[in-house]
């Protein structure tokens, strides 16, 4: 899952942004997919007004996998609306329930 | 990257398995009530054979058709290699059944019955075939696909071998007596395709529904090679060497198969972060805790130094199907169909209003399980006192409990309509 400092000079604006991607569940594991740790990095790039998205799914062949891909396009757009929104999936890492967060977690009832 | 809901399989290749399963069991059901007496008897009479044929194709292993149209692809990371084939199987499967069951039910060892195992035979052919090509894609060293693969040739065999007994029927070429290869046949469906099925499926949805974190695959391994080298010594030697005591051999091989399948499902609990079950998940861990039922019974059995009593026969076969295939297959039908559902009534470049979970009522889910299992306890306690006063209301019980399922079921699908 994607750490974002404090010091990271686009803290506000990434902040921002996973809490709209928060909106977006896995409809199989029922967790928000931030919490689940699918997305793996955000990249916003204000001088060509693109934010590129690299983000994972819980399995290699997740039936619901184009819905959460379109998910993320949307919650990325409805929040940078000028914003051209690229998101690539990769299995590199490949997603393991360690990456959960602690949120995500205590929602799970660990 | 290719992302892969094109690879959902169309409504028709799943849905009408799904349905046709959910009435089977309130067939199965009223059946059982209406035959109540003859469970006191020997198994091998016409309406305990009828139940039980209605029982594996109407019910068991026609939702796992339709499951396994929808999760090969999942777990192969392709395509269903044919859409057409598991409609041309639903429907030989449910015509073949219907002609079986209704043979076996009058005991008409004519055409009908003959057609109706042809029809079966056919479709289970196909339906493999399928299963096969769709799994040609996946990863090398996938013992998910392995369990799933076997448990389809088991399948196979067990239907060869019941076609094989209806000709012994008419032509009575067999060396050996009837049960004697009855209990083979049995034998080989239940431990051959249903639990390879169930380990092998299980072994991929509950890691995946609890989110462990730890799988111990070789206990996964072990419990295959365990497990199938107990299926052939049975078959081996139940066909050909008929050894003395070689039971015990067999039967120990295929019960520590499954302790290893308990080992890994104990791990994967163990490092499960999910902890909060669901009503779906808690009825497949009771039907995983009911496993041990079939094994007590069928132990309990080969101690007798003398032949069985029946009734310890039946409890031990009607514990299999009744209790582990029929908890498990009522419980996971909540966590797998309002999925397929949701699939096809999503649409492209919108979020979802209502998730999965939103499709199906929980609260007639646990209902559902608080009316079976002590249906299903009170029947089985019935069958080993041959106690009608016990069997009676357990019966009513699961009528009941069929019927809510019957209804939830349709409810579910009904969505699609909307």
């Amino acid at each position: 899952m994607t750490d974002i400092e404090i010091t990271d000079p686009q803290y506000g604006d990434k902040i921002r942004l996973m809490q709209m991607l928060s909106f977006v569940r896995d409809p199989e594991l029922d967790l928000n997919i931030v919490d689940l740790g699918l997305i793996y990095e955000i990249d916003i790039n204000k001088e060509i007004s693109e934010i590129e998205i690299t983000m994972t799914l819980s399995t290699r062949a997740c039936p619901a996998g184009d819905y959460i891909k379109t998910g993320v396009e949307l919650m990325a757009k409805e929040a940078f609306t000028d914003y051209n929104i690229k998101v690539n999936i990769t299995f590199e890492p490949q997603w393991s329930a360690d990456m959960i967060s602690a949120e995500g977690r205590e929602e799970l009832g660990w | 990257m290719e992302l892969l809901q094109q690879h959902l399989p169309a409504k028709r290749t799943v849905i009408p398995y799904y349905v046709t399963a959910a009435l089977s069991l309130v067939i199965v059901s009223i059946l059982t009530f209406i035959s109540l007496t003859d469970f006191k008897g020997h198994f091998f009479q016409p309406s305990i054979l009828a139940i039980t044929h209605l029982t594996v194709f109407g019910w068991g292993t026609m939702i796992i058709m339709g499951a396994s149209n929808q999760l090969m692809p999942v777990i192969s990371d392709s395509k269903l290699y044919s859409d057409r084939i598991p409609v041309i199987s639903f429907v030989l499967s449910l015509v073949g059944t219907c002609l079986l069951v209704r043979s076996f039910w009058n005991f008409e060892l004519g055409g009908m019955m003959f057609t109706g195992a042809a029809f079966i035979l056919t479709a289970l052919i196909f339906h493999a075939v399928n299963i096969f090509f769709t799994s040609k894609k996946a990863q090398h060293n996938n013992i998910t696909i392995d369990f799933i693969l076997t448990a389809h040739l088991w399948l196979i065999v067990t239907a060869l071998i019941g076609i094989t007994l209806l000709l012994n029927f008419r032509l009575g070429f067999l060396p050996a007596d009837h049960l004697h290869y009855l209990k083979i046949h049995a034998s080989a469906g239940m431990a051959g395709w249903f639990l390879l099925l169930v380990i092998g499926v299980s072994s991929r949805l509950i890691p995946m529904f609890l989110l462990s974190r730890k799988e111990v695959k070789k206990y996964l391994t072990i419990a295959y090679y365990l497990i199938n080298t107990g299926l052939v010594f049975l078959l081996v030697d139940g066909m050909i060497l008929h050894c003395t005591n070689s039971r015990l051999v067999y039967m120990g091989l295929i019960i520590t198969g499954v302790l290893f399948y308990m080992a890994y499902i104990w791990n994967c609990y163990k490092s499960a972060i999910r902890k909060k079950l669901d009503a779906g998940m808690k009825q497949s861990f009771i039907a995983l805790v009911i496993i041990s039922l079939p094994f007590i019974l069928l132990i309990g059995s080969v101690l007798y130094s003398h032949q069985a009593p029946v009734s310890l026969v039946s409890a031990y076969g009607y514990s299999f199907f009744g209790g582990f295939i029929t908890t498990l297959i009522m419980g996971q039908t909540f966590k797998t169909l309002p999925f397929i559902v949701w699939m096809h009534l999503t649409k492209p470049n919108m979020l979802a209003e209502l998730q999965p979970k939103d499709l199906y009522k929980e609260q007639l889910v646990v209902l559902q399980m608080a009316l079976y299992l002590p249906g299903f306890l009170l029947f089985l306690t019935g069958i080993l006192l041959q106690s009608k006063p016990l069997m009676y209301p357990g019966s009513i019980m699961m009528i009941m409990a069929s019927v809510l399922y019957c209804g939830h079921v349709l409810y579910v699908v009904n969505k699609l309509r909307k």
